[in-house]
């Protein structure tokens, strides 16, 4: 292999090494110093993202196999950042005595799964796409299953794999269908030659619902709360923000190529399930008491969101559904990681623990708040230019009636959100949380995050450069 | 012409199998059932002239994970008291979106018209040289990226198995 | 087939034979001159003996398991080539049922559907001793398949083909495989002991800790069944065995002794029954003379021991196999 292959692939190349790196240090390291692998790990991944910086080069290898572009290596960069602030938010948990046995697996497991979805990413035929959603799920089930003496994180690895199995063969039977009416897997072979026939229609159906499994749209969604809350902390906000992120980035390749012919059809598909997934989300979202919960159901609803960009079906919405996802990988993380530090130091997870937290731990809730305004959209931060570019987007295409029912359920959501701050800031608490200090990883990782959350909204250079590697139909 | 006769037997038997598996009311009669569906996927492949994937077909699913589902019924004894009560309002529902999801198959069917057939006039392809050759050239990638999933599922039944 | 049924029959005399000679006994002599009538009453007893059935079992499938068992072992015996061709006036019929291409694997296929006889036998009875008795054969089969698979791939790797036959033709005169793959020889025969559960590793029928194992509730012909399939099982290793490693039906100077070529393939033919017979020994030699192991030993041995050494095989092969080309 020359070294310009090496660079094209380099994203999955330098993961895998280091993942078969760790696998050997494992077995070389005593008993007793497990959690040196910790550093080991966490150094050997920065590597991999300052790698996967290097300047980019567009190419496709193996036949047409794997494909890559300043968008996809972009994308990768984006999903390797987000797991490096995961990796920080998790040092303090993976130290706790019951895990040490397992600290490597930890890396292990969730390295392969960062491969599954870079390969998913950058895949240019149907087999690589089904191969790599397969290897971004399957080890995750163990990741849910990780804290697998807890009753609730053993059920929710289950129900995972179930429904992760199901929506797969759901999902094969579309490409099967595909492949049948198309002679090919390939994508630029089956971009060209699918029409909007009847079986090819329903192919793309079949297809659509097993993605919209993983992404967990509305009817699709309802493993998510459950997975959500079983899961530990950590590998819950590496499931809705890098896990939903991958697959709404190869969501987006795959309809703006390979489905570029069925625009009309697929746009009507998206319109009803967008609205109800944004709907029923936020609706849900509001009822929630465990903060994992009330995260998992808002997630439901951003996805619902990023779908409108991908309605644009033009430059913008492409661009916008890029820059959403980025900005939202900083605000989530950061309401993650806050909920994670809380977690581990107090054992406190429901919404009415939180109250009168700004009184004891001012920076924490200021942290909790900066993120959530950004979810919800609230001006000065990120998230209101990640959610306007989407509507701009919508509206672009002349979904105005969608935008409409979009910023109302932005309304619904800054509801809810609200309650979390108005808990930390105003209600009264007799025993609040007693003031704690934050472990230096957690605490790296949540700066992270706020200058994420302000540096993105303010700085115009992302998003044109997401629009100058971006493309509609 | 025999092979067609053959061909319909076989489909017949793997359809009847196949309705068997979620019809049968003991899940050791399902597991088996299971077992006689492959060994008729198997037929087909051999049809196809694919002796090889007939056989690790057969070595695979019949012969080491069929065994497991085989361990695990019999280990749990399940029977039919066992088995969870639906409501009927679940049963209707699921009966009309069952009837819904035929009735859209059959109905795309009609896409089938125009949609290219393939050749497969060049029958060889299923003997275990050229499906060697294909599968290190063609798809060597896919073929890799299955191993890491491989390891990476050993990793984690590993880790779940674990003694503290 | 017929040849198998009858080996197998004998075989049963034999064991007892050799048993009695390695305990110093005079073993079954009643039957006709030197007991060699012995077999066939045993058969007749089996037969007329009155059939019982557990009425907890599940009828169907307490039938199916023998069946199955016997059926699979015969099954096997197809694609093993018994001989080189035999000339009939201008034709050639070869001394093999079906040269299969992927011979070798529709063996192991076959091996591993065996499992289900034993496995639906043993469940069918409920009786919690068949059940256990049926899961450890169950799990030794699976375990011990591996690594017979592995074995068997360095074969496969330096003859270039599945096909028995060609495997065969390649170890001519005294050009047999097992110069070549000692250590592969080693594990194939441990692994095929475990795979027909004999002795040292008959767990599944352990008198001492699951009073019959799988086969406790069976009696009359079924139970003649699952024993008989026990020792073509044993024949169709040995067979394997001597096809795979000891070059088959081939025998040190045959191109010299200037026989034709029917003649030839007797001769061949006979020579494959003396290695299989051999190796038949073998087998009850080892059963005579070895305690039997204990479970996780058992389970040890197979995933810990046998299989990173057949891998290690297998990397050794190669790389010989790359310096030679």
């Amino acid at each position: 292999m020359n070294l310009e292959n090496f660079l094209i692939m380099r994203h999955e190349l330098v993961l895998t090494i280091v993942t078969l790196i760790l696998l050997i240090a494992e077995l070389s390291i005593s008993d007793k110093s497990k959690h040196k692998i910790i550093p080991i790990a966490i150094g050997l991944f920065t590597i991999n993202l300052i790698i996967g910086f290097l300047p980019t080069i567009s190419g496709s290898l193996f036949g047409g196999m794997y494909q890559t572009t300043a968008l996809q290596v972009t994308m990768k960069n984006i999903l390797n950042l987000g797991v490096l602030v995961v990796l920080f938010q998790s040092v303090k948990w993976l130290k706790e005595e019951e895990n040490k046995i397992k600290i490597s697996e930890f890396f292990l497991i969730l390295f392969s799964t960062l491969i599954g979805m870079q390969f998913m990413i950058s895949s240019g035929s149907f087999l690589m796409l089904y191969l790599g959603l397969e290897l971004a799920t399957i080890p995750m089930a163990a990741l849910v299953a990780y804290d697998r003496l807890r009753t609730k994180s053993a059920e929710a690895g289950v129900k995972l794999i179930l429904s992760a199995a199901l929506s797969s063969a759901v999902l094969l039977f579309g490409i099967s269908l595909i492949y049948g009416t198309t002679g090919s897997t390939y994508f630029n072979i089956v971009g060209s030659v699918f029409t909007s026939n009847s079986l090819q229609t329903l192919a793309f159906i079949f297809f659509f619902s097993g993605m919209a499994f993983k992404i967990s749209l509305v009817p699709f969604h309802l493993w998510t709360a459950d997975v959500y809350e079983g899961a530990p902390i950590n590998v819950t906000s590496y499931l809705s923000v890098i896990s939903k992120g991958a697959s709404a980035f190869i969501l987006l390749i795959v309809l703006f190529t390979v489905f570029k012919n069925i625009v009309e059809i697929w746009q009507n598909l998206l319109y009803v399930i967008a609205v109800s997934t944004m709907t029923i989300g936020n609706l849900f979202a509001i009822r929630q008491q465990n903060m994992k919960r009330f995260l998992a159901f808002s997630s439901i609803a951003q996805a619902g969101f990023i779908l409108l960009g991908l309605m644009g079906a033009n430059i913008t919405g492409m661009t916008s559904v890029v820059y959403f996802v980025f900005v939202y990988i900083f605000s989530n993380l950061g309401a993650f990681g806050v909920v994670s530090v809380i977690y581990y130091q107090t054992s406190k997870e429901n919404m009415d623990d939180y109250n009168g937290l700004y009184h004891t731990n001012p920076k924490l809730s200021l942290i909790m708040m900066l993120s959530l305004f950004s979810l919800a959209g609230i001006p000065p931060v990120a998230g209101f230019f990640g959610k306007f570019f989407l509507f701009t987007a919508a509206a672009a295409s002349g979904y105005y009636w969608l935008v409409f029912i979009a910023v109302l359920n932005a309304t619904i959501s800054l509801y809810y959100y609200l309650l979390v701050v108005k808990a930390m800031f105003i209600n009264k608490n007799d025993t609040p949380i007693a003031y704690f200090k934050t472990d230096t990883p957690a605490k790296i990782s949540l700066i992270i995050c706020v200058i994420g959350v302000f540096i993105v909204g303010f700085m115009s250079i992302f998003y044109q450069y997401f629009q100058s590697i971006g493309f509609g139909i | 012409m025999f092979s067609t006769i053959l061909f319909y037997i076989l489909s017949v038997i793997l359809v009847f199998s196949s309705l068997m598996v979620i019809f049968s009311r003991k899940p050791i009669n399902s597991v088996l059932f299971l077992i006689v569906s492959f060994f008729a996927i198997s037929g087909h492949y051999i049809l196809l002239n694919a002796q090889f994937l007939a056989v690790v077909n057969i070595i695979v699913y019949a012969g080491a994970i069929m065994v497991l589902f085989l361990f695990t019924v019999m280990l749990l004894n399940l029977n039919k008291e066992t088995e969870p009560k639906k409501s009927a309002l679940v049963k209707i529902i699921a009966v009309i979106t069952g009837c819904l999801l035929a009735v859209t198959l059959v109905g795309s069917l009609k896409g089938i018209d125009n949609a290219p057939v393939q050749d497969f006039s060049d029958n060889s392809i299923g003997l275990i040289k050229n499906l060697g050759k294909t599968l290190f050239t063609d798809f060597l990638v896919p073929f890799e990226l299955t191993s890491v999933l491989f390891l990476a599922s050993i990793v984690g039944t590993l880790m779940i198995g674990k003694k503290e | 087939m017929m040849i198998s049924l009858l080996v197998a029959m004998y075989s049963t005399y034999f064991e007892r034979k050799f048993a009695a000679w390695f305990q110093d006994r005079l073993g079954p002599n009643r039957a006709g001159p030197f007991g060699l009538m012995q077999p066939l009453a045993d058969g007749l007893k089996l037969l007329f003996k009155e059939e019982f059935m557990p009425n907890t079992a599940n009828r169907f499938l307490f039938i199916m398991g023998p069946m199955l068992a016997m059926f699979v072992a015969l099954l096997t015996s197809a694609v093993i080539p018994w001989g080189s061709f035999i000339v009939i006036e201008g034709k050639e019929y070869s001394l093999q049922v079906a040269d299969v291409n992927i011979g070798i694997l529709y063996i192991v296929a076959v091996t591993s559907v065996g499992v289900y006889g034993i496995m639906l036998g043993g469940w069918a009875s409920n009786n919690k001793y068949s059940l256990l008795g049926a899961i450890r054969a169950a799990s030794q089969m699976i375990s011990y398949e591996l690594a017979m698979g592995l074995a068997i791939l360095a074969i496969v790797m330096m003859s270039g083909s599945l096909s028995l036959s060609d495997m065969v033709a390649q170890q001519k005169g005294i050009n047999w495989n097992i110069w070549y793959q000692p250590v592969g020889f080693l594990i194939f025969i441990i692994c095929a002991l475990a795979e027909c559960n004999r002795a040292p590793f008959d767990l599944p029928e352990c008198e001492t800790e699951l009073v019959g194992g799988f086969h406790t509730e069976y009696s009359s012909m079924k139970l003649g069944f699952f024993l008989f399939s026990e020792y073509i099982n044993m024949f169709i290793s040995s067979a394997i065995i001597s096809a795979l490693y000891f070059g088959g039906f081939h025998f040190p100077f045959e191109d010299s002794l200037g026989l034709s070529q029917n003649w030839l393939a007797i001769v061949g033919a006979l020579v494959f029954f003396i290695k299989i017979s051999f190796f038949g020994f073998v087998f009850m030699w080892i059963r005579w003379t070895l305690p039997r192991f204990r479970y996780d030993q058992l389970m040890r041995l197979g995933w810990t021991w046998l299989i990173p050494l057949a891998i290690f095989n297998i990397l050794i092969t190669a790389v010989v196999l790359m310096l030679h080309n």
